[in-house]
């Protein structure tokens, strides 16, 4: 696989958690607007599914930064390493949470996911609009404003990571038991009335 | 109560337990379409860069076109020089350099293609020499990028650039990549290990720039960044075959 096969890849699948995050946006305005019973449904199968798309997003952007400093050969300067603390540790949590079953993961994933993408906020700025002065961050042997990839005129090395911490923190909010689910009482069988 | 047969589940719990397997088969429909995404990104990545790459014999990695760095990604190779070395570059006013014969480089390009820099050749030429690592080649590269795309590659200079300096562990590696990322569209010379086509031409500092006449002489030599008047500056001092201001224009890295 070439580097340029990998990066509009990559960047392909982080227009679509882009697109993911935009979709549950909307999706809680309208329902939030104008609520539905249709929309309900649907909010809670995505939260039934939520843990495991997220783990599935972690993982995949955890293989694709791991491919591009192995395999590319691209040094990861020191915001990356930073945006990397975040999302390693959220594929292999979500990825056991996944299997379990736990949507409680979302305690440990939220804060990590939250982390992540204010690092890669502030990291996909710079290098969109790299500052004269220099970052304080970074060195002349890694410097963060190289665009080790700018696909489609914008998308960068942290505006995919941007795009994977946003859609797990879209999807552990997702994961909150949906309104009708809180577990206030047992639904009750209907008793055979005996005359 | 070992004898006693199961207790079949009663009404409510069928319901619940059938509303379980339809949520557990919603939940499978949509993890499964999203991995069948993923699957389906990766051969249309495929599909896509395939195709630019055909359209692009030059490697064609960078979105913006226009690139004639090849694939490959050889980041050394074997340089012959032929001509005697220029003095290495330095604060020295005037440069002695200028009006001496600019030594004929032979060598390959990142797919292991010849690249002959021959001064001798009859046409006004401007050689460049970038490291990869260089925080101000790294600066100069887009900005060379976009004056080539406005103004179109000179007609009556030719230009080449030399990587030099390889050093994988200093970031943006390999040279071939990033230059293709960056559409850059100047015909590149990798130098080898020892940097002899650096050596060659008295490189002291990154990005470095020797004019040169179409008789074949070194007009100007320069240092650091250069801005749009500095480089439109070097490209008429080969052109016109006399001597620009020389020195140290912007920022620069040291060599070594």
């Amino acid at each position: 696989m070439s580097t340029a096969t990998a990066s509009f890849f990559f960047a392909v699948l982080a227009l679509c958690c882009l697109a993911g995050v935009v979709a549950v946006l909307a999706g809680g305005l309208i329902q939030w607007i104008s609520p539905s019973a249709r929309l309900l449904t649907l909010r809670r199968d995505v939260g039934d599914a939520s843990v495991a798309l997220a783990a599935l997003v972690a993982s995949v952007a955890t293989f694709g930064s791991l491919y591009y400093s192995q395999i590319a050969g691209f040094t990861p300067c020191t915001l990356c390493w930073y945006q990397r603390i975040c999302m390693y540790p959220l594929a292999v949590i979500l990825g056991v949470a996944a299997i379990r079953g736990d949507r409680d993961v979302r305690w440990y994933a939220l804060p990590l996911a939250l982390i992540g993408a204010g690092f890669s906020t502030y990291h996909s700025w710079i290098q969109a609009f790299p500052p004269d002065s220099g970052t304080s961050f970074c060195t002349a042997e890694a410097p963060c404003t190289t665009r080790h990839v700018w696909e489609f005129g914008f998308v960068s090395l942290p505006f995919m990571a941007l795009c994977g911490f946003s859609f797990v923190i879209a999807m552990m909010v997702m994961a909150r038991p949906a309104p009708e689910e809180v577990p206030d009482a047992e639904p009750t069988d209907p008793q055979p009335v005996t005359v | 109560m070992p004898n006693r047969p199961t207790p079949s589940p009663s009404r409510s719990e069928r319901v619940r337990m059938a509303q379980a397997a339809a949520t557990r088969s919603r939940t499978g429909v949509l993890v499964g379409g999203a991995v069948l995404v993923v699957l389906l990104v990766a051969g249309i990545a495929f599909i896509a860069t395939r195709g630019s790459g055909d359209d692009a014999p030059g490697g064609g990695a960078s979105a913006s076109g226009g690139t004639v760095v090849p694939s490959g990604d050889l980041s050394t190779a074997a340089v012959q020089v032929n001509g005697a070395a220029l003095p290495p570059f330095g604060k020295a006013d005037p440069d002695p350099a200028i009006g001496s014969p600019a030594p004929v480089l032979s060598g390959q390009s990142f797919d292991g293609s010849t690249v002959k820099i021959d001064p001798a050749d009859g046409r006004a030429k401007v050689v460049m020499f970038l490291a990869h690592w260089c925080p101000h080649c790294q600066n100069e590269v887009p900005r060379l990028t976009d004056w080539l795309e406005t103004n179109g590659l000179p007609s009556d200079v030719e230009l080449y650039a030399v990587s030099t300096a390889v050093a994988p562990e200093r970031g943006n590696f390999p040279p071939g990549a990033w230059l293709r990322r960056e559409g850059w569209p100047v015909t590149t010379m990798v130098d080898s290990e020892g940097q002899e086509a650096a050596s060659a031409y008295g490189l002291s500092s990154f990005p470095y720039f020797v004019a040169i006449s179409a008789d074949g002489k070194v007009v100007s030599r320069t240092s650091g960044e250069l801005s749009r008047p500095q480089w439109e500056a070097l490209l008429d001092a080969a052109r016109a075959g006399s001597s620009a201001p020389s020195g140290v224009s912007g920022a620069a890295s040291p060599a070594g």
